[in-house]
């Protein structure tokens, strides 16, 4: 299903394969399947990738809470407990705040089987891999966009469906690493990873950042250990039209140099994301928090999580 | 990246206390961190809007476990320098903080701390301000980067006179050297709920509870709560020492106005590694019908 044409079959929110389901007018649910192609080096699903499963999640909760409204997000946080393996992984979402003029929305990530079930692993409550936090702002009166005229008509549940990954979500995206030493990366921008605006899909700028914080936090840890990358703060300032989207990145607190990094070790960045093609506008920034980690095979995954 | 020109026109640390005026009511909690700040105007005139520098000291007294300055206090002197800098990039409104975004690269200071603000995107409801901060005292090594978003209001009854470019000099050392926790009427204790009381000189010039005393009592709040949380047997590890536990990445979402008090902050832990533990920090004025009225995240770090 799609609303008003958007996402479109080929386009990686389709790719992704997500299912929604609506609780209320303040809650809702998304699923994705969690295969080796959106994970990262521990196994768990990249921060990027969740980013943007509680982007889908945070606009299919605001759509009903603000129509006849329309928004767009501000800013978004997730903030990675433990490596989410799946089956499936499902970000559930609901209202904190209605303000004038912004909606405030936290989601819990959590690892489902494929029936919509608690992976609980013993555990008597069903622990979140993850969590997130998302500001929209409210443009009020709506905007002509190609999902706007579906608002009025929501359904309950709903399903993003295409043909599937067939490599890792970073190659699919087209994301190249210019200069991993000052984790410079870039994005051509295509309609393929478009919003409903017609600009770069927040979840998508995330996952950019994500990979430029990790290749510049892995360059200065010099290890052989991979990074991964467990909170993204995100800040969009405007929107990516053009293209390429480019990085500049700034690692913090790297006193200690190559060589004094242990296994473990957690370190920030700050990632900002220029719109090339716009005489280098300021997009978003996003801080970036990674640790280091020994790195899980790939034929590791649980079995279950192959596409 | 921003330049970040440390030094050339930033006016040197006081080496003893400053001038003895009395504290501006508005400023007590800035005041408390001892928090410097200066504007830098566009250099060539343009109609690009001005910077700002800020400097707060390393006092014994407000750090953490980690040794430098707690991460609360660190985002008070952040959300007093970030919230200049945005309400003067509109006037004649003013703004209200409305959100955070603090990582923590360090949490070990040398000290001084040198902060540095500008806006990244000035709307007509909102304004965003990125800010950095440097350990002046270790080499100008990044200590932490923060995000941080206002709403625009309508300042009514508010005096926003200020002479430009703006100044405002080291405020002197406090003969009593009170913590953070008393400081900012954290009672005393341990658990999952950790309670403030809300005094006069803890509310900022819209009259309402200061930003920067949420961030502090988020840090107390979660910090506690992990150590109850291990000591419950919970996370399948040892019982944490309250003594190695700082907090870090920080996440502030101020939801609505905290006018009535007292103040508590629920805390959830939602879990982690040996190393660092995330707490969801639910703050609630008891007093206003006890709604909700801050959210934060914290990792908790064992340092």
């Amino acid at each position: 299903m799609a609303f008003g044409g958007y996402p479109p079959p080929h386009h990686i929110l389709a790719d992704l394969g997500l299912d929604a389901e609506v609780d209320s007018d303040t809650s809702a649910r998304v699923r994705t399947r969690v295969t080796p192609f959106v994970t990262g080096a521990d196994g768990g699903v990249r921060a990027g990738v969740l980013a943007t499963l509680v982007d889908v999640v945070g606009g299919a909760v605001g759509v009903r809470a603000l129509r006849p409204d329309w928004m767009a997000t501000a800013d978004l946080t997730i903030q990675v407990v433990r490596p989410a393996r799946g089956p499936f992984v499902e970000a559930r979402g609901r209202v904190l705040r209605r303000g004038r003029t912004t909606l405030v929305i936290e989601a819990g990530v959590f690892e489902v089987d494929g029936d919509g079930s608690d992976v609980t692993c013993g555990a008597a409550v069903p622990a979140p891999a993850a969590w997130a936090t998302m500001t929209f702002a409210i443009l009020s009166g709506g905007r002509p966009t190609r999902t706007s005229g579906a608002a009025a008509e929501l359904a309950d549940r709903w399903s993003f469906t295409g043909a599937g990954l067939d490599a890792p979500v970073v190659d699919v995206l087209g994301i190249s690493v210019t200069d991993a030493g000052n984790g410079v990366v870039s994005l051509p921008v295509r309609e393929y990873l478009f919003n409903s605006i017609g600009a770069v899909q927040g979840g998508v700028m995330a996952l950019l950042g994500e990979v430029a914080g990790e290749v510049a936090l892995g360059a200065v840890d010099g290890s052989d250990d991979a990074v991964v990358v467990t909170d993204l703060q995100v800040a969009y300032l405007s929107l990516g039209r053009v293209g390429p989207i480019v990085s500049r990145t700034k690692v913090l607190g790297s006193g200690a140099g190559p060589g004094a990094v242990r296994r473990g070790t957690r370190r920030s960045a700050v990632v900002e994301l220029l719109d090339d093609g716009a005489d280098g506008r300021l997009t978003t920034v996003v801080n970036v928090v990674g640790t280091t980690v020994a790195a899980v095979p790939p034929d590791a995954v649980p079995a279950g999580s192959a596409s | 990246m921003s330049a970040r020109d440390p030094g050339d026109r930033a006016p040197a640390a006081p080496t003893g206390p400053g001038p003895s005026d009395p504290i501006d009511p508005r400023h007590h909690v800035s005041e408390y961190f001892r928090l410097q700040r200066w504007e830098i105007p566009p250099a060539d005139g343009a109609e690009r809007m001005s910077e700002f520098g800020g400097r707060t000291p390393v006092e014994d007294h407000q750090c953490g476990a980690g040794g430098g300055l707690l991460t609360g206090g660190l985002l008070t002197s952040v959300d007093s320098l970030g919230g200049m800098a945005a309400g003067l990039a509109v006037l004649p409104r003013w703004i209200v903080t409305t959100s955070m975004m603090a990582t923590i690269g360090r949490v070990s200071h040398q000290g001084p701390l040198r902060l540095h603000g500008r806006v990244l995107r000035r709307g007509r409801n909102s304004v965003v301000v990125g800010l950095d901060v440097v350990d002046e005292g270790d080499h100008d090594v990044p200590v932490a980067a923060v995000t941080m978003t206002c709403a625009v209001l309508d300042p009514v009854g508010m005096d926003l006179h200020f002479d430009r470019p703006l100044v405002v000099d080291m405020p002197p050392p406090s003969p009593n050297a009170r913590t953070p926790e008393e400081f900012f009427c954290i009672e005393p204790g341990g658990g999952p709920v950790t309670r403030l009381r809300l005094d006069d000189h803890l509310r900022n010039p819209w009259g309402i509870l200061h930003g920067g005393a949420v961030a502090v009592l988020a840090d107390v709040a979660a910090r506690r709560a992990v150590v109850a949380h291990r000591s419950a047997g919970g996370g399948d590890r040892p019982a944490a020492d309250p003594a190695r536990l700082a907090a870090a990445d920080t996440i502030l979402h101020y939801l609505r106005p905290v006018k009535v008090g007292p103040v508590e902050a629920r805390c959830d832990v939602l879990g982690g590694g040996p190393t660092r533990t995330l707490v969801r920090v639910a703050i609630h004025d008891v007093g206003a019908d006890d709604r909700l009225v801050e959210l934060a995240m914290v990792a908790v770090l064992a340092v």
